[in-house]
């Protein structure tokens, strides 16, 4: 398939899931009813479906977009946005605010906000021991990201560890991710966001293609190495230090979607940015469809449902349609 | 003939070793200067400074006139194009799409997409280096020595005055040598680059080099024509092995004699 026709068919599956979501759900609202401007409907389809399905399109591209850069940056087809520490980073702000007990600060919570600067801490660490020593291999960057995620994990253990039962509950709770939001505050909050670290990328382009050629050979053509790599770092952390912010570590969209795309659209970044973006954002706002109805009318974590659909069709994915590798 | 580029005390040290230099070095413009030498002379430490891949520790090098450190990556580029020897196993990209990355160093962010020039420079780059027909073909489906035709392609696509390759014919069969031996004498004579070459093999640098760099522990051992140091003494003082000429004249042919 042409990478033209790919990302005009990925355009028709984010509209068609952008339209038909929002009327699935433990209440199947129909859109005669919203028309009509039934009161139950209508609140239920403008005041906490919409504003979901519109997180979950923003949230998953933002997933896609940052795992896109970073397997290209570390050339590791096992990067994903959490690689550098940045989930873990989030989750022990997050924990530590609900440790302390909650409050709420410009409409968003004081856990959203303590999570956002969890996640700038740690990635500030990582891209302040970059910037610290200049020709610092991408692999130690990699081996730094573990340890910080290590030492965050170990922090939030000890805080658990010294918690009661309901507040250790809502810590786990909050480490499974979620997308439950009423009202705009959060999808307004992640809108710049998303799109000024998707355009980033996407203004990258060139420089993220000559990176698959090689460091080296992307140097001799006069990439600069050491701005490129913080320009992505800078980019993708922004972008999921907000998300993690609103619904905390969502797995697994990061890592697969990526590797689905490159086999529709192919490597050129050019059309792999947009394809992330909207591939990304599909893909995240069907399996919360989902997890909205199978339990019904309980609902499953989101970030539950990725790894549940997402690892077995990623692995009939690796096995049965091995053609490109 | 006037001088391209000139290196003046150059030095690379990695802690207190000192790997290469210090060296001086004039290259010429529009000649082709191959650097020989044993593994761990510093060929590949002195291409990566003379291409400002390597901050050199010590010295000045000027390219035209210009002090290397007062340009940007992109200025670099766009004067010296690198062919590296080391490149990732996998390269997903297909052949014209790697070549059109040359175009790099020219187009500006700004821009959507390339210009009818950068098309046009692809074009001609794929023409010269002969490949025309694998143009739509993913790298990874082709031979080494296919494959290093796409590198030095992209390399030409960039059109830098200035053309430096290591090892190019490094783990290719001697048929592919050949090929590619011949690709780079049409190069030569075919285009006004101005080429310096890293090489193991000493009949490629007779073959192509107006001049030999014999480099040894960092330093220059002796520069002349393939004549001047392709001589048994010379080369055994460089690789300590023996050599014999098995033809003479201007350009050399040398075989390495395991039996001595």
């Amino acid at each position: 398939m042409r990478p033209r026709t790919a990302l005009l068919l990925l355009l028709a599956l984010w509209i068609a899931t952008a339209v038909l979501t929002p009327l699935v759900g433990s209440q199947p609202v129909r859109l005669a009813d919203v028309l009509r401007g039934d009161p139950t409907v209508t609140t239920i389809f403008w005041q906490i479906r919409l504003p979901r399905i519109l997180l979950a399109l923003l949230g998953g591209a933002a997933l896609a977009v940052s795992g896109l850069g970073f397997q290209t940056l570390f050339r590791n087809a096992l990067a994903e946005p959490y690689t550098l520490g940045i989930s873990s980073g989030a989750a022990l702000g997050a924990v530590l605010a609900l440790r302390l007990q909650g409050g709420s600060f410009l409409g968003l919570s004081i856990v959203a906000l303590a999570s956002f600067s969890g996640a700038l801490g740690a990635t500030a660490l990582i891209v302040g021991l970059a910037l610290h020593r200049q020709g610092i291999q991408t692999s130690t960057l990699l081996l730094a990201g573990v340890a910080v995620s290590l030492s965050c994990s170990a922090i939030i253990l000890f805080l658990q560890y010294l918690s009661d039962s309901t507040q250790t509950f809502r810590m786990v709770r909050w480490m499974m991710g979620g997308l439950s939001v009423v009202g705009y505050t959060e999808v307004l909050w992640l809108l710049p966001w998303v799109l000024g670290g998707s355009a980033a990328l996407f203004a990258l382009r060139w420089e993220l293609n000559l990176l698959l050629t090689g460091e080296e050979l992307a140097a001799s053509r006069g990439v600069d190495l050491a701005r490129l790599r913080r320009l992505v770092l800078l980019a993708t952390s922004l972008m999921i230090g907000a998300l993690v912010a609103v619904a905390g570590p969502i797995g697994f969209v990061g890592l697969i979607v990526p590797h689905m795309l490159r086999r529709l659209v192919g490597h050129d970044h050019l059309f792999l940015v947009p394809a992330c973006m909207l591939g990304g954002g599909a893909f995240l706002t069907l399996c919360d469809a989902v997890g909205r109805t199978v339990m019904a009318p309980a609902e499953l974590p989101v970030g539950i449902l990725t790894a549940l659909l997402g690892g077995p069709f990623f692995l009939w994915l690796l096995v049965f349609r091995r053609r490109d590798s | 003939m006037t001088v391209l580029l000139s290196a003046r005390g150059l030095a690379w040290r990695a802690g207190a070793r000192t790997i290469l230099g210090p060296l001086d070095l004039d290259v010429l413009r529009g000649e082709c200067l191959a650097v020989v030498g044993p593994n761990g002379a510093g060929k590949t430490t002195l291409l990566r400074c003379l291409t400002g891949l390597l901050e050199a520790s010590g010295g000045e090098i000027a390219f035209d006139g210009r002090s290397l450190k007062s340009l940007s990556r992109r200025q670099i580029a766009r004067r010296i194009a690198y062919v590296p020897q080391i490149r990732p196993a996998r390269v997903p990209l297909k052949v014209a799409e790697i070549v059109l990355l040359g175009r790099y160093p020219h187009l500006s962010t700004l821009q959507l997409a390339p210009r009818k020039e950068d098309f046009a420079a692809v074009d001609e780059a794929l023409r010269v280096v002969g490949i025309e027909e694998l143009r739509g073909r993913p790298v990874d489906e082709l031979s080494g020595g296919e494959r290093q035709a796409v590198f030095i392609a992209a390399a030409l696509a960039q059109e830098a005055e200035l053309l430096v390759l290591d090892e190019p014919t490094l783990h290719l069969d001697a048929r592919h040598q050949h090929d590619l031996a011949a690709l780079l004498l049409r190069l030569k004579e075919g285009t006004d680059h101005t080429v310096v070459l890293a090489t193991h093999d000493l009949n490629l640098a007779s073959l192509l080099g107006d001049r030999l760099l014999a480099l040894s522990a960092g330093k220059a051992l002796a520069t002349g024509t393939p004549a001047e140091i392709l001589r048994p003494e010379l080369l055994e003082r460089l690789f300590r092995a023996r050599f014999e000429i098995v033809r003479g004249g201007e350009r050399p042919v040398t075989v390495l004699d395991l039996n001595a």
